[in-house]
């Protein structure tokens, strides 16, 4: 069976798991901005915590992927779950590099002409600093988008949703007639799902900057 | 398993600084707690037969030792090849392809590593030697891409300067660029590393053993120790060797840098 | 420090300090100054001396460690913030625009802030680029990028003044732009300033901006200690000691030509002008008429455009367009610009004459040489003090 056959016979499948694939990466990765930004801003204003923030984001990226994955094992069992947990960790170091690079870039002449002129800290950071940091920010979510797609195919492992599963099938059943096709055609998916998620952020980045700095 | 990053703006702050400290003696100590409290804990329970059969002594050290060597034939073999492709592809006469790999390394991102790692070791056979293959086929892309950008952020009118000088290309190669080169070639070499310990913990799915082995073992069996004992291994040496890169390259690098 | 009427007393400050944490020293040290409504009061001098210090105690942008701060003879010094800031209009010498709104959303900051409605606002930003001499329609949607420096700056003053604050902090204002530039939004700022008639604090470490600029100086030292508080005509006349002497400079005396204006001495306005749309032989006439030897010709706005004499009218009469002949009507001040802005102007003129225009360019008369020196002369007599002084000094150096 050639790999032409396959996608034909398939191609409804690795659909389905590419939406499945999508859908944990958008989860996770609504998760990690939630997180993520919140964190960023804590670290740029209060720097105290400023250390223990970044460097405890940055032991995620250190660790190997599937184990941050497993590790949630224990917790919530198997499935999408453990997936989700983990690759939100995963996703959080650029988020949050990027949100406090992105604040600290923000000319200081601006933040004191704000204040000078009674822009409250809450105010400030809505109106002034995060627009003006949002293009640095968006670059760290895209950045960690590419991380998290690719990740996301290890989350078969841990009985998650995704293409990881078409990987994980083909390679279960390695030897018998066909199988590498499962392994190219689950590859292929994620290839196409993470160069449509980076042009997804080319645009969002084009349209949501605000004119005045593009 | 992509690298971190480098924030836009990386100002040498007091920030930055208590970092450095907090990683320095932070991180040993974080990695030895974490360590002796696994132990700790493993050593208070009552393990079935089934657990016994992945926790004790041969195992887990036959799987560390796996793993060490896959980290360490894989990294080395990327050294070899990406770092001197790297400045093979910065050299003038070959400026032009520079846009070009690194446009195929950007791009090259996008594979998953578990779908690389299962692709080669179809084309080169299960085992440890398809496994390697698969480790320096996923890291050569990354560290081909920071050897060139390295290389071309060495400040141009310091190359210029050398050039003025009546230095030859290749000497300035060797006494300018090399030299300003090494700390980036250093994180390459960290980056490597991080990167395929990382990946070597899939190792277990293509018959190359690895820490992997306990935490998949540990799933399957469904024996939560086993798997907090694989992934507290896996990690505290992908923490380790984080740490030991990060101090030897500091160590290594030229000072005033 | 006049105590006469209260009610006429903007700002006061009452032993105002601020000492930095870790530091022995306070930056500012019991700093006590009476401000008056509607004068510009500017702080001078060197670098480190504490008087932005000082102005950010102010607006609390820095929290004074001991004193108090009364405005408009409340105290404010524990006042809500944000509040009060929003009743002091703020200048930094790097404008501080927000880059990601328009020029109009950027005016309307701060009555964004404190709940105008949206009709009003827009009014309000409509009049006040009138007011820095920028075309509404033209520049409200822009982005500061799009701007000039020098345009920038006026934005940041029109944002200041947005809300009508009485009072304006103004740290080195023009201190970042090109010296033409810069005089030419001093003189505007002058100009503006007699309309609306705020208090304002002006940070600089420029003396001769100093006298220009200010109704007041005052000179600091080291920790924000008054070195002298008086008039600019003072200052330049009875420096309060060495420190004030020294920091004023050499050339003392030619910087009184900063204290007098344009509008303070006599023009000649007899000056024939005429357009080119006029019939050659009128222009002709009333040339011959007037003790001139050259006329100048004006657009159709009245704006200086060319100098033209009676051989260039001929050559006009053989089919030359008389908007190309004689020489370009350069080095025009306006006439809050000071003797010594004429003076530079004059010396680089074609004409030897400086033109005088108003805000909008129209021809108000001209400035000879003659002209200032007569005023120097009145000011030396005026002040003889001043001149005894000033020979004490120069024998005091041969």
């Amino acid at each position: 069976m050639d790999f032409l056959d396959y996608l034909s016979r398939s191609g409804d499948n690795l659909f389905e798991l590419s939406l499945e694939h999508i859908n944990l990466v958008l989860i996770s990765m609504g998760l990690a901005i939630l997180i993520g930004v919140p964190l960023g801003i804590t670290a740029h204003r209060k720097t105290r915590w400023n250390p223990i923030i970044l460097s405890g984001a940055g032991i995620m990226l250190t660790i190997p992927s599937l184990a941050l994955l497993a590790i949630f094992v224990p917790i919530f069992g198997l499935g999408a779950p453990p997936a989700i947990a983990g690759l939100t960790l995963y996703a959080l170091y650029p988020i949050i590099s990027n949100t406090v690079a992105g604040l600290q870039s923000v000319s200081p002449a601006i933040v004191k002409a704000s204040r000078g002129m009674g822009m409250g800290s809450w105010r400030r950071l809505a109106k002034v600093e995060l627009p003006l940091a949002w293009p640095v920010i968006i670059t760290g979510v895209r950045v960690s988008t590419q991380v998290v797609v690719g990740i996301a195919a290890i989350a078969a492992i841990v009985g998650g949703p995704g293409l990881g599963n078409e990987i994980f099938r083909g390679l279960r059943s390695l030897g018998s007639p066909g199988a590498e096709n499962l392994v190219y055609g689950g590859t292929l998916a994620v290839v196409i799902v993470a160069y449509l998620f980076d042009a997804a952020f080319i645009l969002i980045r084009r349209f949501t900057t605000p004119r005045g700095i593009r | 398993m992509a690298v971190a990053p480098a924030p836009v703006v990386e100002t040498e702050s007091k920030q930055s600084q208590t970092r450095k400290k907090l990683a320095l003696f932070g991180t040993p100590i974080f990695i030895i707690t974490v360590l002796l409290a696994t132990y700790l804990w493993i050593s208070s329970l009552e393990l079935d037969s089934i657990e016994m059969r992945v926790l004790n002594k041969e195992v887990l050290t036959e799987s560390l030792m796996e793993h060490l060597y896959l980290t360490g034939i894989s990294t080395a073999l990327v050294i070899l090849i990406a770092i001197p492709l790297g400045i093979l592809v910065t050299r003038p006469s070959l400026k032009r392809a520079t846009p070009f790999v690194l446009g195929l390394a950007n791009a090259g991102q996008a594979i998953p590593s578990f779908g690389l790692l299962t692709i080669v070791v179809i084309w080169f056979g299960i085992g440890v030697q398809g496994v390697i293959f698969g480790l320096v086929a996923y890291s050569t892309l990354p560290i081909l891409r920071n050897t060139m950008i390295g290389i071309q952020q060495v400040d141009k009118s310091l190359i210029k300067a050398a050039r003025g000088m009546g230095m030859s290309t290749r000497q300035v190669l060797a006494r300018v660029e090399m030299p300003l080169a090494v700390p980036v070639m250093l994180a390459g070499i960290r980056t490597a590393l991080i990167i395929n310990v990382g990946t070597a913990t899939l190792a277990t799915f293509f018959g190359a053993g690895g820490l992997g082995f306990v935490i998949f073992n540990g799933i399957q069996l469904n024996r939560d120790p086993v798997l907090v004992t694989g992934v507290v291994m896996v990690s505290a040496l992908a923490l380790s060797v984080d740490y030991l890169a990060g101090v030897i390259g500091r160590l290594a690098s030229p000072r005033g840098l | 420090m006049s105590t006469n009427s209260t009610s006429e007393v903007m700002i006061e400050l009452d032993e105002l300090t601020k000492t930095f944490p870790g530091q022995s020293v306070p930056a500012v040290d019991k700093l006590s100054l009476t401000i008056q409504k509607g004068e510009i009061v500017v702080f001078v001098g060197p670098s480190g001396c504490g008087k932005t210090t000082s102005m950010e105690l102010i607006n609390r942008l820095i929290e004074p460690t001991s004193g108090r701060i009364i405005l408009e003879g409340e105290d404010v010094t524990d006042a809500q913030v944000d509040s009060l800031r929003r009743r002091i209009g703020y200048v930094i010498q790097e404008t501080g625009l927000f880059p990601h709104r328009t020029i109009a959303q950027n005016i309307a900051t701060v009555p964004g802030m404190i709940g105008w409605k949206k009709g009003r606002m827009d009014e309000r930003v409509d009049e006040l680029l009138g007011l820095i001499g920028m075309e509404p329609s033209q520049y409200r949607d822009r982005f500061p990028k799009e701007l000039s420096g020098g345009q920038r700056q006026r934005v940041g003053v029109a944002r200041a003044m947005a809300a009508d604050p009485p009072v304006m902090l103004m740290d080195e204002p023009f201190g970042a732009i090109d010296p033409i530039t810069r005089e030419r939004l001093q003189n505007e700022f002058l100009r503006l300033q007699a309309q609306i008639q705020k208090t304002v604090v002006f940070v600089t470490h420029d003396i001769d901006e100093a006298i220009k600029m200010g109704d007041k100086i005052v000179v600091l030292k080291e920790q924000s200690h008054i070195a002298q508080f008086a008039s600019p005509e003072e200052i330049l006349s009875s420096p309060a000691d060495d420190y004030v002497s020294d920091f004023i400079g050499q050339g003392a005396s030619l910087k009184r030509l900063n204290l007098t204006r344009i509008r303070d001495i006599e023009m000649a306005t007899d000056t024939p002008t005429g357009t080119a749309h006029e019939e050659l032989s009128t222009l002709r006439q009333r040339l011959a008429e007037s003790p001139w030897s050259t006329m100048m010709i004006l657009d159709d706005q009245h704006r200086p455009m060319r100098w033209v004499g009676g051989r260039d009218l001929n050559r006009a009469n053989a089919g030359e367009d008389i908007a190309k002949l004689g020489l370009p009507a350069t080095a025009t001040v306006e006439p809050q610009a000071t003797l010594s802005d004429a003076l530079n102007e004059l010396i680089t003129s074609n004409g030897g004459v400086a033109i005088v225009v108003d805000g909008s360019g129209v021809f108000q008369g001209v400035v000879d040489i003659e002209s200032i020196l007569t005023a120097v002369r009145t000011m030396r007599e005026e002040n003889s003090q001043f001149y005894l002084a000033q020979k004490e000094i120069s024998e005091a150096i041969d």
